[in-house]
């Protein structure tokens, strides 16, 4: 379980641009929940003068600990995010967090991150994390996006990834096909790879946490579902896991061991 | 804020504050603790037991919905002798000023009874029953829109304990005063009111419901107004205490419904929007009360001048 103090904070935005046609950043000032968020992690944000009711759960997608910055990126896809699109610096937007447990930490061998669609939001942090606070091996990154649009990525993990391989839908930039078509090749290329993490649409972590156990390398999966709270009381995000234990989503995950959700 | 104008005795329940946390929508209480200071919490209402563990329904369970969300998790809830061995000493522990209320329902009257029974045990303080589940034994009639099945199960539940009971009624029936006088007059200590409206959203692109079980429960500030007016009905209909709820989000929703003749509040899905709104709606109620010159919350109850 999460140890950490959840808190609720009203985070100014300091910055809110467009990333791609439908993406876009957000940077909140949020000195409280950015000096203790952990990679895989997420908070729970309201904008209070919008027309929406409930937060909505987004992955912490990094941290600035110096300046008290937190990062989110979303997909504008309802009315919630068209809304907090709209507003502008200094806008006050509340903030729950930090939320459930995050990905684990092992000190041996290399790891291979990997995102699809806004799913790679936490995939940053995770590899600043990887590459600079813990100082391992630099991880190899995987990113599952749309076409040649969506390389807006780069800007936010480049400087953290040992390698950084696209693969788009439309083969308009990288491999055409799925992230899943390209880890065959990385895993050759680099065999000191001993963990895998992804965070993306189910069908994507499917495949990777099926490929990952047979192969036997460790794991970890980033689940989304949809849930009032975040914090364990609403039952919105649960599931039964291969175990047959009960989880839920927002405080036992949203990272869990690929074998409990998929093996 | 001032404990003595707030403390209140409900059903012969002794609480800090008239303010509650609405079962289904406050775990049992401990999920509470980072947020707001369990002992201005006037009393934890657990998440609705069964007398086996229940794994809820499939699919999607949460909707947004203009001002609320349908829900229809399906009662998950780990059963009631995992409660009582694993969870009620924890909260006992964490939480052990707090007034402690164990909601529970069941599919037979005699389910009602045994888990009445298995719940009158030290810690907790007082239950509430929750009527409005499908009745499996008796063809699928639901308890909380039939006035005889409701006051069989409140009879049933009597026998089976000594703590203060609390019937919870459903708003989905013509007329909700039908049923709080069939369970008055069955023995209830007291009444809460009311459960979530059934509601239902399509998505338009699939044209298929949107919640895995088709329809839900509406709560969240939509509701409100139907809830006050429910309140109000059956607060002229009734003599015991009143606990009302529906679409509680400020100290201002809350005198409302105390206006209307509840002597009791809790607040509902705005603990997960605002997860320290059991206690900001106690202060909020407090400070009205201040500005108001008056001594104590019960003053409010039942007080509002039609014509």
């Amino acid at each position: 379980m999460n140890e950490t103090k959840k808190m609720v904070e009203i985070g100014n935005i300091v910055s809110n641009w467009e990333l791609s046609a439908d993406v876009n950043a957000l940077v909140l000032e949020c000195p409280d929940i950015v000096a203790v968020a952990k990679p895989g992690q997420f908070v729970m944000i309201k904008n209070e003068m919008g027309s929406t009711y409930l937060r909505r759960p987004f992955g912490v997608a990094d941290v600035d600990k110096e300046q008290d910055l937190l990062l989110l990126i979303y997909r504008k896809a309802g009315k919630g995010t068209q809304e907090l699109a709209q507003l502008d610096d200094g806008a006050p937007i509340s903030v729950e967090g930090p939320l459930g447990k995050g990905f684990s930490f092992k000190n041996e061998g290399r790891t291979l991150l990997i995102g699809g669609g806004v799913g790679i939001a936490p995939i940053i942090y995770t590899a600043r994390h990887l590459s600079k606070e813990l100082d391992g091996p630099k991880p190899v990154i995987l990113l599952g996006v749309r076409n040649h649009k969506e390389l807006f990525w780069s800007d936010f993990v480049e400087n953290f990834a040992e390698k950084l391989v696209y693969t788009t839908d439309d083969g308009s930039y990288g491999r055409k096909g799925f992230a899943f078509d390209a880890i065959p090749d990385i895993l050759k290329e680099y065999p000191d790879i001993k963990h895998i993490k992804v965070c993306g649409p189910t069908v994507m972590m499917k495949g990777i946490a099926e490929l990952a156990i047979k192969q036997g390398i460790e794991c970890e999966v980033s689940l989304e579902k949809r849930m009032a709270c975040g914090f364990g009381v609403c039952l919105g995000c649960t599931f039964e896991g291969k175990s047959g234990k009960r989880w839920k989503v927002c405080g036992d995950g949203p990272v869990f061991a690929a074998e409990e959700v998929f093996g | 804020m001032n404990l003595t104008r707030l403390a209140t005795d409900f059903a012969g329940i002794r609480m800090a504050t008239p303010v509650m946390g609405a079962s289904g929508t406050f775990g049992f209480g401990v999920e509470y603790s980072d947020f707001l200071d369990l002992d201005q919490v006037g009393a934890i209402i657990s998440k609705g037991l069964t007398p086996l563990p229940r794994a809820g329904n499939e699919g999607v369970r949460i909707a947004e919905t203009p001002s609320g969300m349908l829900n229809c998790i399906g009662l998950e809830n780990p059963g009631i002798d995992v409660f009582l061995k694993d969870i009620l000493p924890k909260v006992r522990k964490e939480a052990p000023n707090t007034v402690f209320i164990a909601n529970f329902s069941g599919s037979s009257v005699e389910d009602y009874g045994i888990m009445a029974e298995k719940l009158d045990v030290d810690g907790v303080d007082g239950i509430e029953v929750n009527i409005s589940c499908p009745n499996v034994k008796e063809g699928g009639i639901v308890f909380g829109t039939d006035p005889k099945a409701a006051a069989a199960v409140t009879k049933e539940v009597k026998a089976h304990t000594g703590k203060p009971v609390i019937v919870k009624l459903s708003p989905n029936v013509t007329d909700i005063t039908v049923m709080a006088k069939a369970v008055e007059e069955a023995g209830a200590d007291a009444l809460a009111l009311i459960n979530t409206l059934t509601g239902m959203v399509i998505d338009i692109n699939s044209w298929k419901p949107l919640l895995g079980n088709v329809t839900g429960g509406l709560s969240g500030p939509a509701v409100k107004p139907i809830a006050v007016r429910m309140v109000y009905q059956v607060a002229r209909a009734v003599n015991i205490p009143i606990l009302g709820l529906g679409g509680i989000a400020t100290a201002e929703d809350a005198i409302e419904f105390l206006l209307a003749g509840a002597s009791t509040v809790a607040v509902g899905a705005e603990n997960f929007v605002h997860p320290d709104a059991v206690v900001r709606v106690a202060e909020g109620i407090d400070a009205y009360l201040e500005k108001h010159n008056l001594s104590h919350v019960s003053e409010l109850v039942g007080k509002v001048q039609i014509g």
